[in-house]
């Protein structure tokens, strides 16, 4: 019965991908600047300008171009990028692990920081941590990513010189891991490449930093509204009044208030992997968020759409994964 | 004089969403109501009962089946929205707070079907001044909202509301369960009165069964879906003769200790899900007269005396088992005695 | 010798308040008196608003917050539960005192199958190992009469009918066999024949364990083949007090007679009883809480609260009026 689940969650990946795909090809096409003036420069002639659109299969109608789009894309070819030269799926293969590594680590840190918090701000009624909670979701929300990580880089890096300088993953002068995953800390670990490892973590660390500081906020909300309120549920009441141990109970309530923080986290998640885009642009990360922004700023569609249709199966996935966790926490989903 | 109401051979089936499965929650299910009368459903939650009322006020569709009101057949074109029917079926629900907008004013909630029957602004405020004082509420009730009154006091608001609009049939589906013991008298007493004031005809579904003794002149006993037995009120509670009957009948506790149930029947286990029923009598896997023949094919509804129907091969054995003191009645004797000394 | 005939509940003077905003505090509980003894079966009816709910929870020493106890005592086997640090007091409930709720499916842990549910109240207060405990709670879930128990050890509540569900209640109650039980309105959402068959197991299963019961309850039918007492509250207080035969052969206190005079067909001997509250009407304080409604009310009711005294044969009622068997 889970199989027949997943393959008919699968199924429906084809549809929902089509739509996402029109949605964004006809947004796409809304974004003003016209490719040819950027490529050729403000002083082309207006014959190579439209010699170049024609080219370029601009100049036929928008049906048409969606159609030759989507005809290409299910042979898994999604256009060239006229900034890099190279083919989109390339250049987002290059790119995407280094914002997955990114967001997925910072998400980490962000539950690391959140969760446990979020539960203690539910048990504990009064007090410091209490307080400090109730101030960090207020604000966290409230932080720009992009000021937290300058912040942070001049108060590590320019001031106390303790962390490594904000530029990319790994130190120029060492030579990146063999790829496995596509982290560059994981692929260390896995290869035994210390002079990697440590580069590459010491890079990590300001912006796994930033993102988990900003994005904690909300699981800390989440995390304390879900378990104040699974405390005050029935069946907590209930095992208070079998005379369960306090720690006990505890856990049963966290467990119930579980299915919304995933539900949470997933949601970040998803939204991360375009959101993280200004912190990568601060450490120059080279992920595919930059990619794509800078193919809106220079009306280059291809990386825009390519980066879209990506991340778009990549949150599908995403979705099942945490539908799938779901059913493992909750039997009432099952039936 | 023809019925108010007829149902025949009613079905409703729900579908099992995922499988091909239905829920056969309404077999075949026969009664007739008449102008001023209660009848009552009784059975345990899931027989159908609830499935019927709704179908009765056109909430939902019925799968197969007639129902005649006033001489016209219901359904497909004619329902209770159409204009000659508009207003003259009406439904209280189960829970008070439930069924009334807790943002809008008691007068207003009680106005707001007269206005689909095109009634002038002066009318309606006379009307539910009306209604207000046969619910025996307080007339500044009417600026109040549905929180500041008690249970006992929403429920008789939403009675109100089904009789605004001088209705010839209520469907009351669990009217008192929600109810303190107290506040459930004092409703009960109110649809008596209002069904001698004005003629409302009442289909009572419940399964308080001393309140369906006192209330309804006829009773139909419900089980997984059909009509097992019915009789006149009084007749079913003395000598009921379905299995089913007798064994409901006697897990009823009376507030009396020396009142204790004979338990001429034990019903074994719990109904069972009414989706699959297996052919023949639906109580045949808890009966303890069931024999072959009983789960082979379905009874037919016998006929013993001129109102009483039973759908059973054995009802002759029911109705030999020691039924010598009707339980209600004793109760009512005894009652009568201590309440009519000592009141000031 | 004297510690059999300790009771096991001892409920005095217990005022049980809880503070309302700008307003003055509510007493949910005004001077409860109640004794329940070893083995003993209690009735305690009252509607809602009576405080039966508030006075389960002050003897399990669960009074909800803001709500607190400002002055009386309960004893349960002869220590007060709310003053008992949280973690004793943990030990015993589940354990020594139980509590049967009304509405399992909503309270039993959804996400947790339910034998592991009733091996866990074992687990954590009887000191067996898992296995042991799990084989426990499967003879347990046979002895509520739980059909194929093996395989409905791991159903989940939302799995089970309201009837099964309440003996999986039942079965988590018993388990480690408490000295009192706490039916709180237990079998109010049930069926008629499904309640019977829950309260006759109930009784059987309490009795053969030789506990006691308090049963909470809405219908005082249920009390009339259950208990050997009963005790009558409304509005925070008892009322009436009395051995069950002789309470329904004749109930003394005016309310006692209301709860049972909705049983009855007659509107017009209703009526006798009923007194209407009419407009603007408020309770006096300092007079009797049930005087507004009471249609035996005399000037000496609204100006002098009665307190609960005795009456003949062991009966206590709280009334100045109440009314007596053919005497005098």
């Amino acid at each position: 019965m889970l199989l027949r689940y997943i393959a008919r969650r699968i199924l429906y990946v084809i549809p929902q991908l089509f739509g996402i795909i029109l949605v964004s090809f006809l947004l796409v096409k809304l974004i003003p600047g016209d490719p040819a003036v950027m490529m050729l420069g403000p002083t082309a002639s207006e014959q190579s300008l439209a010699a170049l659109r024609d080219k370029m299969g601009y100049s036929k109608p928008l049906w048409q171009q969606f159609t030759y789009y989507i005809g290409a894309a299910v042979h898994g070819d999604f256009g060239s990028s006229w900034q890099t030269t190279r083919p989109v799926t390339e250049d987002l293969f290059q790119r995407f692990p280094a914002t997955l590594e990114l967001v997925t680590f910072g998400l980490l840190a962000a539950i690391a920081i959140g969760f446990p918090l979020g539960v203690a701000a539910a048990r504990l009624q009064s007090g410091p941590v209490r307080k400090f909670a109730g101030y960090y979701g207020l604000l966290a929300g409230a932080i720009p990513d992009f000021w937290l990580a300058l912040v942070l880089i001049f108060v590590f890096y320019t001031r106390l010189g303790w962390s490594a300088p904000p530029l990319g993953r790994i130190d120029m002068a060492v030579a990146p891991p063999k790829t496995v995953t596509g982290s560059l800390v994981i692929d260390s670990l896995i290869v035994g490449d210390v002079d990697a490892l440590s580069s590459s973590f010491g890079h990590l660390v300001l912006p796994v930093l930033t993102l988990g500081i900003v994005n904690a906020g909300p699981i800390l909300k989440m995390t304390q509204t879900t378990v104040t309120r699974a405390f005050s549920s029935e069946f907590v009441r209930y095992a208070e009044m079998c005379g369960l141990p306090r720690r006990v109970v505890l856990r049963q309530a966290v467990r119930a208030a579980l299915p919304a923080v995933v539900t949470i986290i997933s949601v970040l998640y998803g939204f991360l992997i375009g959101g993280a885009v200004l912190v990568e642009i601060v450490f120059s990360w080279g992920g595919a968020g930059q990619y794509a922004v800078q193919g809106v700023l220079n009306a280059d569609v291809n990386p825009v759409l390519g980066f879209v249709v990506f991340s778009a199966v990549l949150s599908l996935i995403i979705y099942l994964v945490v539908d799938l966790i779901y059913f493992a926490l909750d039997p009432r989903t099952r039936g | 004089m023809s019925a108010l109401l007829e149902v025949q051979n009613l079905v409703k089936l729900f579908p099992v969403s995922g499988s091909r499965k239905v829920v056969q929650a309404v077999n075949g299910v026969d009664f007739t109501i008449n102008r001023g009368e209660t009848l009552a459903l009784v059975g345990e939650s899931g027989a159908g009962k609830t499935t019927v009322g709704r179908a009765v006020v056109g909430l939902i569709e019925a799968t197969a089946g007639e129902i005649w009101f006033d001489g016209k057949r219901m359904g497909r074109g004619r329902n209770i929205r159409s204009s000659d029917i508009r207003g003259r079926i009406q439904l209280v629900f189960q829970e008070p707070a439930e069924s009334l907008d807790p943002r809008i004013r008691v007068g207003e909630t009680l106005g707001e079907p007269l206005r689909y029957l095109g009634l002038s602004r002066a009318d309606r405020d006379a009307r539910v001044r009306d209604v207000v004082s046969r619910l025996g509420l307080a007339e500044r009730v009417v600026d109040q909202f549905p929180l500041e009154l008690s249970a006992g006091q929403q429920q008789r608001v939403g009675i109100g509301r089904a009789i605004v609009t001088k209705p010839e049939l209520i469907v009351l589906d669990e009217p008192t369960s929600a109810l303190d013991p107290t506040a459930r008298a004092e409703i009960v007493d109110l649809l008596i009165r209002l069904q001698r004031d004005l003629g409302t005809a009442y289909l009572f579904i419940s399964h308080d069964l001393s309140t369906v003794r006192f209330l309804s002149h006829r009773v139909a006993v419900f089980y997984l879906g059909m009509i097992v037995e019915e009789a006149e009120s009084e007749e079913l509670f003395a000598r009921p003769l379905h299995p089913y009957s007798a064994g409901l009948l006697a897990s009823v506790l009376l507030p009396d200790p020396k009142l204790k149930q004979a338990k001429p029947i034990m019903l074994e286990g719990e109904i069972p899900s009414p989706i699959d029923l297996p052919s023949g009598c639906p109580l045949a896997g808890r009966c303890p007269f069931a024999d072959a023949q009983c789960r082979l094919a379905l009874p037919p509804a016998t006929a013993v005396g001129l109102t009483h129907y039973v759908r059973c091969y054995h009802h002759d054995r029911v109705a030999a088992l020691d039924h010598t003191v009707d339980h209600f009645a004793r109760l009512q004797a005894d009652m009568n005695k201590l309440l009519s000394a000592g009141a000031s | 010798m004297a510690e059999s005939t300790k009771p096991i509940l001892e409920i005095s003077e217990l005022w049980v308040t809880f503070p309302a905003y700008r307003a003055e505090a509510i007493h949910a509980l005004k001077g409860i008196d109640l004794r329940i003894d070893q083995g003993e079966f209690v009735g305690l009816v009252g509607e809602s608003g009576s405080g039966k709910t508030t006075l389960a929870r002050a003897v399990m020493g669960l009074v909800p917050p803001p709500g607190r106890v400002e002055r009386g005592r309960v004893l349960f086997n002869g220590r007060d539960l709310s003053r008992l640090d949280d973690d004793a007091r943990r030990a015993v409930l589940g354990h020594e005192l139980a509590m049967v709720i009304a509405n399992p499916r909503a309270e039993l842990n959804p996400v947790i199958p339910v034998g592991r549910q009733i091996s866990n109240v074992a687990y954590y207060h009887l000191g067996m190992g898992r296995a042991e405990t799990d084989r426990l709670a499967l003879n347990m879930l046979r002895a509520v009469g739980i059909p194929d128990p093996e395989r409905r050890f791991n159903a989940y509540p939302h799995d089970l009918s309201g009837g099964m569900a309440q003996r999986v209640a039942i079965a988590m109650a018993l388990i480690c066999s408490p000295k009192l039980v706490i039916s709180d309105d237990a079998t109010s959402g049930l069926d008629v024949t499904v309640q019977a068959q829950v309260l006759d197991l109930l009784r059987r299963m309490v009795g053969e364990k030789g506990a006691a019961a308090l049963f909470i309850t809405r219908d005082i039918a249920i009390t009339a083949h259950f208990c050997s007492r009963i005790a009558i509250i409304y509005a925070g207080e008892i009322v009436e007090l009395a051995e069950t035969a002789a309470f329904f052969e004749r109930p003394a206190h005016p309310y006692s007679i209301m709860l049972l005079a909705a049983f009855s067909h007659s509107p017009v001997l209703r009526a006798r009883w009923t007194r209407v509250l009419s407009d603007g009407e408020t309770v006096t304080t300092g007079g009797c809480t049930f005087a507004p409604r009471c249609v035996r009310r005399q000037n000496r009711c609204v100006v002098e609260a009665p307190t609960l005294r005795h009456l003949t044969g062991g009966r206590r009622v709280r009334c100045h009026f109440p009314v007596e068997s053919d005497t005098a």
